[in-house]
C-alpha cells in the first residue's frame, strides 16, 4: 500500500518533457513570435498596436499577480503603472538635459528598470497599511488611493504637469542594440524585448517560494499561518512585485507615448486592466496576455467602427463573468482539453455554441447600432450591406427579435442537451 | 496568431488605401466630440466639412479633394497623441485641433518630434484655437501656424474696455486650471496693473477643466467680493455652466469673456444676459461685410439649423491653405508652410495676415456685446451679438512683441 502511494507520488511529478512543454515552449515560442512579426513589414499603424499590445501584456499579467495568484483585487493598480511611468519620464528628462555626469551615461533603454523601481517603491509605501487585510478591506483600500493618488495628480504640478502631463524624448542618451528608439519600428523591438523579458520574469516569479505562499495565502490564510508564514506579509512583497512590474509597463508606454497625464493614474486605466485580466482568464498566466491582445486591438480598432464599443465591452465583460468565469484562456483551455478526450463529438457541440452565439449577436447588433443612432439625433442610418435600417421600420425589429429567439433558443437547447449528456 | 494576421491585412490595406487615394488632402481633425466639450468640438467639425465642401466644389485645392478625417481626443493630450498616429497612419499630412492648449502643446511636440524623425514625410499643424501665448513665442515651431488671435491679444482687447470703463475699479478673474487659463489670468493681471493701476483685481480662481457641474459656489465669491466685472476665459462646457449660474445667482455685472459664444451658451444666458456679457472675436455674425460673406453665414445656418456660424477663422484657415496650395503649386506640408509665412489675405471683415516672424495671425478683433437688437440671432434666441464701430480693433493693432526664433527646416 504504502509502496504504491510513493509510487503515485513519484508519478505526480511533471516529465521533462512535460516540463519542457509546459514551462519552456510557450516562452519560447512567445519570443519566436515577437521576433517574426517585423519580417511581415507592418505598417505604422499595426506597430503602434503591437506597442500598446506590448505594454498591456505587461500591465496585465503584473495586475494578474495580486487578483490570479494572491487574490486580491485591486481597483487601484493603475497607480503603480503612472507613478513607474512618472519615473520614468523624469529620469528621461534628466537624461535629456544630462551634461554627462550619471545621467548622461543611462541608456533611454533602461527606463523601465526606472519604471520598475518607482512603481516597487510606491507599492512599498502604499501597500504597508493596505496589505493587512484581504479580500473587501483590500479592495476598497485599493479603490480609495486610487482615488487620492489621482486627485493629486492635477495639484501637484511640478511632479506630474497638471492637465497637460508631463513629455519627454526618447531620442537622447546612449543607444543600446543600435537603436536610436526614434522610429517605431525600432520602438517595437524596445517593447517586444522588455515585454518577453518581464512576462519570463513574472512567470519565474510565480515557480518562487514566495510565488508559491502567495497562492497558499489565497486559498487558506489560516493554514499558512499555521505553518509559520505571516499572509500579512506574503502579501506585502508580492503587492511590491506587482507594483514594480506595472511600473516597468509603466516606463514601456512613457518611452512608447512620450507623455504621462494624471489620468493615466485615475480608476479608469485601473479598470480596463482589470477587464483585461478578467476577460482573458485570472486562473491561467496565458490569461492576461490572451486579454491584452483582445482587448487593445478592440479598443483601438473597435472604436473606429462603432461609438458603442464601451457597450459591446461591457456585454463582452459580462457574458465572462457569468457563463465562462475562466475567461478566453479557460476557453481555450476547454476546448483543447474537450477534443482531446470527446474527440469530434465536443468540437461539434461547440461549433454549434459558437454559430448560436453569433446568431444572437446580429440582433444585439442591430439593436445597439440602431439605438445609438436614434439617440444621437442626427437622422443617421445604420446601412449594413446596404439595408436600411431605420428604428421605425419592421425589418430592423425583425432582425432584432428573431436572431436574438433563434440564438438564445439554440444556446439553451445546447445546455439542456449536455446536461442530459452529462447525467 | 492573430494579431500578425490583422497586422499584415492592415500593412495590404494601408497599401492599397495609400494608392486609391493620392489626390485627396486628407486633413486630420483631433478635438473632442464626445464627453463635456464634445458639443464645441462638433461645432468645429462642421465648420472644417462645410468649408472643405466649398473649396472641392470649386475645385478643389489645387486640384485636389479635400477630406476631413476626424478624431475623438477627449480633450486628452495623451489619447490625442495616440489619435495624431493614426492619424498620420491614414494618411493625414495636416493636423488641425483646436480645443485645448494642454493638448495643443503635445500635438506641437509630437509633430516637432514626427518631423525631424521622419524626414520626406513632414506633417504640419494647423491650430484654430488653442490661444496659450507661448506657442508663437518661446516654443514657436515652423510646424505649427495659428489661426486664432492668442491670449495676450485678446486680454488687450479685454483690458482696454475695463480702462474705458470709468466705474469698473474691482475686477475678478476666473478661469479653468490649465495652462490657458493660467496665461488668461497672468495676462489681465500684468495688463491691468500696466494700464489701470487703480483698478484692484479682487478675486483670481482656477476651477478643474470640464469637471465641475455648479459654478453657484464660484459665483457666490464673485457676488460676496463686490467686483465690478468679470473676465473669464471658460470655453464650452465651463462657459456654460459659468454663466448659467451667474444668471440664476443673479449677478448683474459685466461678464467679459473669450468665449460668450460657445454653443448653448446663449440659451443658457437668455433676456437677463443681455447688456452684461461681452466676447473678444474675429468675427460677430452682425457685422456689416460683403454680400459673399453673408450668403456663406446664410447657407452655412441652413445646412446646420441647430449651430451658428462662429468659428470664422476655420474658413480663414482653409482658405489660407487653399491659397498657400495654389501659390506654391503643391500639397506637401513644407511647401504650404513656407506659402503661408507672411501671407496677406483681404478677408470679409478686413485684412488678414500670417506672420512669418512667429506663425500668428493678424485679424481685425471685436468686442461685442449680447444684444437683443440684432439682424442674426443665435441659438435660435432672437438674441445675438453686436458691435459698432468703437469696438473694432484693428489687425495691425493687435500685434505684440515676439521671442520666437523661428528655426526652418
Amino acid at each position: 500500500m504504502s509502496d504504491m502511494a510513493t509510487e503515485n507520488f513519484a508519478n505526480l511529478a511533471p516529465s521533462n518533457a512535460q516540463k519542457f512543454r509546459m514551462r519552456v515552449l510557450p516562452f519560447v515560442l512567445f519570443a519566436a513570435v515577437a521576433v517574426l512579426i517585423p519580417l511581415f513589414g507592418p505598417s505604422r499603424s499595426a506597430y503602434s498596436l503591437l506597442n500598446a499590445i506590448g505594454i498591456n501584456i505587461v500591465f496585465a499579467l503584473s495586475y494578474n499577480m495580486l487578483l490570479g495568484r494572491a487574490g486580491l483585487l485591486s481597483f487601484g493598480h493603475a497607480v503603480y503603472f503612472g507613478l513607474g511611468g512618472y519615473a520614468a519620464l523624469h529620469a528621461m528628462g534628466m537624461i535629456e538635459n544630462a551634461d554627462g555626469g550619471f545621467w548622461g551615461s543611462v541608456p533611454v533603454f533602461a527606463m523601465p528598470l526606472v519604471g520598475f523601481a518607482g512603481g516597487a517603491l510606491a507599492g512599498a509605501v502604499i501597500g504597508w497599511p493596505s496589505c493587512r487585510r484581504a479580500g473587501t478591506a483590500f479592495a476598497m483600500i485599493s479603490l480609495g488611493v486610487a482615488e487620492l493618488i489621482a486627485a493629486m495628480g492635477f495639484m501637484f504640478g511640478s511632479i506630474f504637469g497638471g492637465e497637460e502631463g508631463i513629455s519627454g524624448d526618447r531620442m537622447n542618451g546612449p543607444e543600446v542594440f543600435g537603436l536610436s528608439l526614434g522610429p517605431i519600428g525600432e520602438v517595437y523591438w524596445f517593447i517586444a524585448f522588455w515585454t518577453v523579458l518581464a512576462a519570463l520574469l513574472i512567470f519565474a516569479f510565480t515557480r518562487t517560494p514566495l510565488g508559491r505562499m502567495s497562492e497558499a495565502t489565497r486559498d487558506n490564510p489560516q493554514r499558512v499561518e499555521f505553518v509559520g508564514y505571516d499572509p500579512t506579509r506574503v502579501r506585502y512583497l508580492v503587492f511590491i512585485a506587482a507594483g514594480g512590474f506595472a511600473g516597468l509597463a509603466g516606463g514601456m508606454s512613457a518611452v512608447n507615448y512620450e507623455i504621462f497625464t494624471p489620468e493615466a493614474l485615475s480608476l479608469l486605466p485601473s479598470g480596463f486592466v482589470l477587464i483585461m485580466t478578467y476577460v482573458g482568464g485570472a486562473r491561467y498566466f496565458a490569461g492576461p496576455v490572451l486579454g491584452a491582445i483582445v482587448l487593445t486591438y478592440m479598443q483601438s480598432n473597435l472604436s473606429d467602427f462603432t461609438e458603442a464599443w464601451l457597450l459591446y465591452l461591457g456585454l463582452l465583460f459580462i457574458t465572462i463573468v457569468m457563463y465562462a468565469p475562466n475567461g478566453l484562456a479557460g476557453i481555450v483551455a476547454g476546448l483543447w482539453n474537450g477534443t482531446r478526450a470527446t474527440g469530434m463529438a465536443y468540437l461539434k457541440t461547440w461549433a454549434a455554441r459558437v454559430v448560436a452565439i453569433a446568431i444572437a449577436m446580429v440582433g444585439v447588433i442591430v439593436l445597439v447600432e440602431v439605438a445609438v443612432r436614434k439617440s444621437n439625433g442626427y437622422g443617421e442610418v445604420f446601412e449594413p450591406f446596404g439595408l436600411h435600417l431605420t428604428p421605425g421600420s419592421p425589418l430592423t425589429w425583425a432582425l432584432v427579435i428573431v436572431p436574438l429567439i433563434v440564438g438564445l433558443g439554440l444556446l439553451r437547447h445546447l445546455a439542456r442537451d449536455e446536461q442530459e449528456a452529462g447525467a | 496568431m492573430n494579431f500578425t494576421k490583422s497586422a499584415a491585412l492592415a500593412a495590404a490595406i494601408s497599401l492599397c488605401a495609400g494608392m486609391a487615394f493620392s489626390d485627396t488632402v486628407k486633413i486630420g481633425f483631433i478635438d473632442p466630440l464626445s464627453g463635456p466639450f464634445g458639443p464645441t468640438g462638433d461645432a468645429g467639425l462642421k465648420q472644417f466639412n462645410f468649408a472643405a465642401d466649398q473649396i472641392n466644389e470649386n475645385g478643389g485645392m489645387a486640384g485636389n479633394t479635400v477630406e476631413i478625417l476626424p478624431f475623438d481626443n477627449k480633450v486628452n493630450p495623451k489619447e490625442s497623441l495616440v489619435q495624431l498616429q493614426k492619424a498620420i497612419d491614414q494618411g493625414a499630412r495636416f493636423i488641425v485641433q483646436g480645443n485645448g492648449s494642454s493638448v495643443a502643446s503635445a500635438i506641437i511636440d509630437a509633430v516637432n518630434k514626427h518631423n525631424t524623425r521622419n524626414p520626406g514625410d513632414e506633417v504640419l499643424f494647423l491650430n484654430y484655437a488653442a490661444v496659450d501665448p507661448a506657442f508663437t513665442n518661446d516654443r514657436c515651431s515652423f510646424w505649427h501656424f495659428r489661426f486664432d488671435s492668442d491670449a495676450d491679444m485678446k486680454m488687450e482687447a479685454l483690458t482696454d474696455w475695463v480702462t474705458k470703463n470709468e466705474d469698473i475699479k474691482k475686477v475678478y478673474l476666473i478661469g479653468q486650471d490649465y495652462s490657458f487659463g493660467k496665461a488668461v489670468a497672468a495676462a489681465a493681471e500684468r495688463m491691468l496693473a500696466e494700464k489701470a493701476p487703480d483698478v484692484e483685481i479682487v478675486g483670481n480662481e482656477l476651477h478643474p477643466l470640464g469637471k465641475v457641474k455648479d459654478f453657484t459656489p464660484y459665483i457666490q465669491k464673485i457676488i460676496s467680493s463686490d467686483a465690478d466685472a468679470v473676465i473669464t476665459g471658460n470655453w464650452g462646457q465651463d462657459m456654460v455652466l459659468l454663466i448659467k449660474a451667474a444668471i440664476s445667482s443673479g449677478s448683474d455685472v459685466p461678464y467679459l469673456t473669450y468665449y460668450g459664444g460657445s454653443l448653448g451658451a446663449a440659451v443658457a444666458m437668455g433676456e437677463q444676459a443681455v447688456g452684461s456679457v461681452y466676447q473678444v472675436s474675429e468675427v460677430n455674425t452682425n457685422l456689416p461685410t460683403t454680400d459673399a460673406q453673408n450668403a456663406l453665414i446664410d447657407a452655412y445656418e441652413a445646412k446646420y439649423p441647430n449651430n451658428n456660424y462662429y468659428f470664422h477663422r476655420i474658413h480663414m484657415l482653409m482658405d489660407m491653405m487653399d491659397m498657400a496650395a495654389e501659390k506654391s503649386g503643391s500639397t506637401d506640408p513644407k511647401d504650404i508652410a513656407m506659402a503661408l509665412e507672411g501671407m496677406v489675405v483681404d478677408g470679409p471683415y478686413g485684412t488678414v495676415t500670417m506672420r512669418a516672424d512667429n506663425h500668428q495671425i493678424l485679424q481685425p478683433l471685436f468686442v461685442s456685446v449680447f444684444s437683443d437688437n440684432v439682424q442674426r440671432d443665435v441659438e435660435n434666441t432672437s438674441l445675438g451679438w453686436a458691435s459698432t464701430d468703437a469696438d473694432r480693433i484693428e489687425a495691425e493693432d493687435t500685434k505684440t512683441e515676439t521671442t520666437c526664433k523661428m528655426e526652418r527646416p
